[in-house]
């Protein structure tokens, strides 16, 4: 089958080519379809969980600290609520700002990469500049000298701050795609037929890049994630809802961790947040070493 | 030849030319990040609204009743700028007691000096984190080209396997189920001995007892570092390797009868670890930005221990200085690994000749 | 076996019956299926073909530097050693070969660009070849080396100086057809030495391996898909088609008469020096993908002298005049002369 059929096809039914992708990635690499399985897992977490499961209950000194029984599969915290609830439930928030945040520094690198390799000059050369100092300032540091600064109360806000700095790389390999793609034939072709700069951008070169991007941003989630939970559990972004960070953050401050009975309490967020990264890292390997051979040489 | 008779300056020659050195071009770069961080932490601390100075001067002003000159100055020793300077002045100011060493005095304990607080704390920082990265950088090289030479086999599935795994999850999140369960679960270590950068009473010195301290405390931050780093290192010098395989000059150096040995180490080994220098900034920058989470973990006195002190108490300047010194470290350690590169690679030191034809 | 022997030389070395295959995804692949020729001692033999017909996968074969994936399916590589014994290279210990690499036998491969290690001076390569066989004499290697490269018109001094990325293509080329000498190997196998330079530059390497070999007289595998190069250097050409010699001759022979329709379709298709170009035909079709042979004659499909005959049986390696021997069933139907003059006949009317 050749590429060509497998865009129009794409364009035509996405949910056909995307089973057609699962089908192929389960014959040819086992490990990145468990990836993508678990993505879609997550998602789906995120999407119902708050909707399905029920709230963990109010708050119970009777119920301190148990350990897993049938009603609570995962024991209670430290104020007697279900366990297994806050788990199935406390995905959302974090996945929601990650996405933004990966959304947004997708958007930013794409936008200022092709710049720069389009207009070039000035323009690029402070765009590097810019690059290389956001890319050299330790991102986690900043987000939480910056929490000093800025109460972390609306998710938005949180998703900015991260969507803000962690577009670099992005940026550079859109760069270099979209210089070297420049010169290809179809895109001289495009230009040749007077089509505009933007279009051309749109049409051919995006297209080309799908792949990486689509890498990039899962990458781009998983350090997002990363950031909110480390923020959440050292307590610089306000502890209100629920989700794993907090959980992480509570576990550990009001001790779960000495007790036997509640160790499930503070490994089970650690056992979500460690699944869905992993989740997001193998599916990005294997849309890599599916797509790596033409990137590799810019 | 031409600079003479053309009457042009030979200076601006001599500085082109220094400018095409790789080194100075480095050092140029990192001394021009340098400064914009410099500059942009000063205007984000000054202009942000309700900055840190402006509520200092008027906690002090409401609290202490002092006057606002009285609490200006006072706040002017802290922050080692006069607020009531225009903004321009201020930051030359800043620029220039920061070139003295001077980061002003902490908010939260008058009278102590940034730059004093820093020194007996960064060091730890940076030799756990130094060593963390130095250790993960060196076993993953080894691994790396282990994988790469076996590769198919069942240590390369194991090893990739486990790489990932520990390059996916979040470091404390490693440190946290090593507490867990090496520390309390099972009590296999005394992690609350091990708190701290050295025990107390321990004497300072080139002594065996002082370094086997030094390191007792250090081994839970940097076996974390390692943990979840030497996956990623692992796995870019398994690929470069691979692709170093595939090189003619491996092949011609087969062809040349040399020893596999000697193939492995100045052929293969040699140009497959080139391509990895160029990620030592971005491992650092993690390390380091992680010790503020997995020192807290731990509790191990290094300076990102105390920049959550420092958040927790808003003591700007503190925090300020810590910020700085974080970024400084990074900047230093990537200047560090692109001279090194430079020195591994001709490619990058020398310029080519003019070809015979 | 038919005799493909030199009659009045004691051979260097001589290919029995070699197959190489290649251990792909979807199932094995031949690149050389039953090769077999002699070379004599101070003979130069060119190995012409299109790229993919397994001449490279030979030359790799002949020095045990076949790549993971292929293996060695039969056959011998014998050679003479100078102390008068006769060794299967095939068969060599890991150690052996090692020794037999560049003191016995040196190779010059055609990714020239890339044949050194970036970030090695030559001078240390040169030392390091030199050690890896035991010789740590360092003034001996140096005059040896400096005494090769003035031989190949370098500056010894600034070469042995320099990084690889400092020295252009061509002078790369040239100090690796001085290394290739350094041990004085008494076989030197070139794969496609000129094809990565410049025309110019082409014919001075050229130059350089004829008055080497002139000088110091050792013998030569010659691999390439140019034929009028592989002339000029060579005594014998055998052409190659599809893992298989189809034709083995002395080089006047082979042009003036070929007698396999593929190496009479690959001299028609050189450029004359002189006359219009519109004589130039190419070989119609592309070599058939070694997976999947056509049954008979792996020519055949390309060939206009095939008959069922072809289709349906291979035509084996055989003599079809003192010295000369074609894998043709209508050898004595191809030649030069006739084409010529049909095409002359077809242009006038």
């Amino acid at each position: 089958m050749s590429a060509e059929a497998v865009v129009v096809r794409h364009r035509r039914y996405p949910l056909r080519q995307l089973a057609a992708w699962l089908r192929d990635l389960l014959r040819h690499d086992k490990v990145g379809f468990l990836g993508v399985l678990g993505i879609l897992f997550f998602v789906g977490l995120a999407l119902f969980g708050p909707i399905v499961v029920p709230e963990p209950g109010k708050p119970d000194v009777t119920k301190i600290y148990q350990p897993p029984s049938l009603e609570h599969p995962l024991g209670t915290d430290y104020e007697g609520r279900d366990v297994l609830a806050q788990v199935l439930r406390g995905g959302r928030s974090l996945i929601v700002v990650a996405v933004l945040a990966a959304l947004l520094s997708t958007v930013i690198a794409i936008t200022f990469g092709a710049l720069a390799a389009y207009l070039g000059g000035t323009v690029d050369s402070l765009t590097g500049l810019v690059t290389d100092v956001i890319l050299t300032i330790p991102q986690f540091p900043l987000l939480v000298v910056l929490s000093a600064f800025v109460k972390l109360d609306r998710p938005w806000l949180l998703a900015v701050l991260i969507g803000l700095l962690s577009w670099p790389t992005l940026l550079r390999a859109v760069r270099a795609q979209v210089l070297s793609l420049k010169e290809r034939e179809y895109v001289e072709a495009a230009r040749a037929l007077g089509l505009s700069t933007f279009h051309i951008l749109f049409r051919e070169i995006l297209p080309n890049m799908a792949p990486y991007i689509v890498m990039s941003f899962t990458i781009g989630v998983t350090s997002a994630i990363y950031a909110q939970v480390g923020l959440y559990f050292l307590g610089l972004a306000p502890l209100a809802g629920e989700n794993w960070g907090i959980m992480l953050n509570l576990a550990w401050v009001r001790g779960a961790i000495f007790f036997k009975d509640s160790v499930l309490y503070i490994l089970s967020p650690i056992l979500a947040i460690a699944l869905l990264q992993l989740s997001l890292v193998t599916a990005a390997r294997s849309l890599e070493g599916l797509f790596n051979p033409r990137l590799r040489e810019s | 030849m031409s600079v003479r008779r053309h009457g042009s300056p030979r200076t601006v020659q001599v500085i082109r030319r220094l400018l095409r050195a790789y080194a100075l071009r480095r050092v140029l770069k990192a001394v021009i990040t340098v400064w914009i961080v410099v500059t942009a932490t000063f205007f984000l601390v000054r202009l942000m609204p309700g900055s840190p100075v402006e509520v200092y001067i008027h906690t002090l002003i409401s609290q202490y009743g002092f006057t606002y000159d009285e609490a200006a100055n006072q706040a002017a020793a802290l922050f080692a700028f006069d607020p009531n300077q225009p903004l321009l002045v201020q930051y030359l100011d800043y620029l220039r007691s920061l070139a003295r060493g001077d980061l002003g005095q902490s908010l939260v304990s008058p009278g102590t000096p940034v730059s004093s607080i820093l020194l007996s704390y960064l060091p730890w920082t940076l030799f756990s984190a130094g060593l963390g990265l130095f250790v993960s950088f060196v076993s993953g090289l080894f691994l790396g080209m282990l994988m790469a030479y076996r590769r198919g086999g069942l240590i390369d599935h194991v090893l990739t396997a486990l790489g990932s795994f520990f390059q996916a999850v979040p470091n404390y999140l490693v440190a946290i189920v090593l507490i867990v369960f090496l520390g309390v679960q099972l009590g296999w270590l005394p992690v609350t001995k091990m708190r701290g950068a050295v025990s107390p009473g321990v004497q300072p010195g080139l002594t065996v007892a002082f370094v086997a301290d030094v390191l007792y405390h250090a081994a839970l931050p940097v076996l974390t570092y390692v943990l979840t780093t030497v996956g990623s290192w692992m796995l870019l010098m398994k690929s470069s390797t691979l692709s170093t395989l595939e090189e003619d000059y491996v092949t011609v150096a087969r062809a040349r009868g040399l020893s596999d040995g000697r193939i492995m180490r100045a052929y293969v080994g040699r140009n497959a670890v080139l391509p990895l220098f160029a990620q030592v900034a971005i491992a650092a920058g993690f390390v380091v930005g992680g010790s503020v989470v997995i020192e807290r973990i731990f509790v191990y006195e290094g300076i990102g221990f105390v920049l959550l002190d420092a958040i927790n108490r808003r003591d700007y300047p503190l925090m300020q200085g810590i910020f700085f010194v974080i970024t400084l470290s990074v900047i230093a350690a990537n200047l560090l690994a692109d001279l090194l590169y430079s020195r591994l690679d001709p490619r990058i030191r020398r310029h080519p000749a003019e070809g015979d034809r | 076996m038919i005799d493909v022997q030199r009659p009045s030389c004691q051979p260097l070395l001589s290919v029995r019956d070699l197959v190489v295959q290649y251990q792909g995804a979807s199932g094995a692949v031949q690149a050389v299926r039953g090769v077999s020729f002699d070379l004599a001692s101070d003979e130069s033999l060119a190995l012409i073909g299109e790229s993919g017909c397994g001449k490279t996968t030979l030359g790799l074969a002949l020095l045990g530097l076949l790549p993971k994936a292929a293996r060695i399916m039969g056959g011998q590589i014998l050679y003479r050693t100078r102390d008068g014994r006769v060794v299967d290279v095939v068969r060599l210990s890991d150690a052996e070969l090692r020794r037999f690499r560049w003191q016995e036998c040196a190779m010059v491969f055609q990714g020239a660009l890339n044949a050194f290690n970036p970030v090695l001076k030559i001078w240390d390569q040169v030392v390091d070849t030199a050690r890896a066989h035991g010789f740590r004499d360092r003034t001996r290697i140096r005059e040896q080396c400096e005494r090769l490269l003035r031989l190949v018109q370098l500056d010894p001094t600034r070469v042995l100086d320099s990084y690889p990325h400092e020295l252009s293509g061509g002078m790369r080329q040239r100090v690796m057809i001085a290394l290739s000498l350094l041990l004085e190997p008494r076989l030197v196998i070139y794969d496609e030495p000129t094809t990565a330079l410049d025309i110019l530059t082409q014919r001075a390497i050229i130059e350089v391996l004829r008055s080497l070999r002139q000088e110091l007289g050792f013998a030569m595998v010659f691999i390439s898909h140019d034929l009028p190069l592989a002339a000029e250097l060579a005594d014998r050409v055998a052409t190659m088609y599809a893992g298989r010699i189809v034709e083995l001759a002395d080089v006047r022979n082979l042009f003036y008469r070929p007698r396999h329709p593929y190496t009479r379709g690959l001299l028609l298709a050189v450029p004359p020096v002189s006359g219009p170009l519109t004589t130039v035909v190419s070989i119609p079709g592309s070599p058939p993908s070694l997976a999947s042979l056509p049954a008979g004659c792996s020519f055949a499909p390309r060939c206009e002298f095939a008959t069922d005959r072809c289709r349906r049986e291979e035509p084996t390696l055989s003599t079809v005049a003192p010295g000369h021997w074609s894998a043709c069933h209508h050898w004595s139907a191809v030649s030069l002369d006739r084409w010529m003059e049909r095409l002359g006949g077809a242009s006038h009317a």
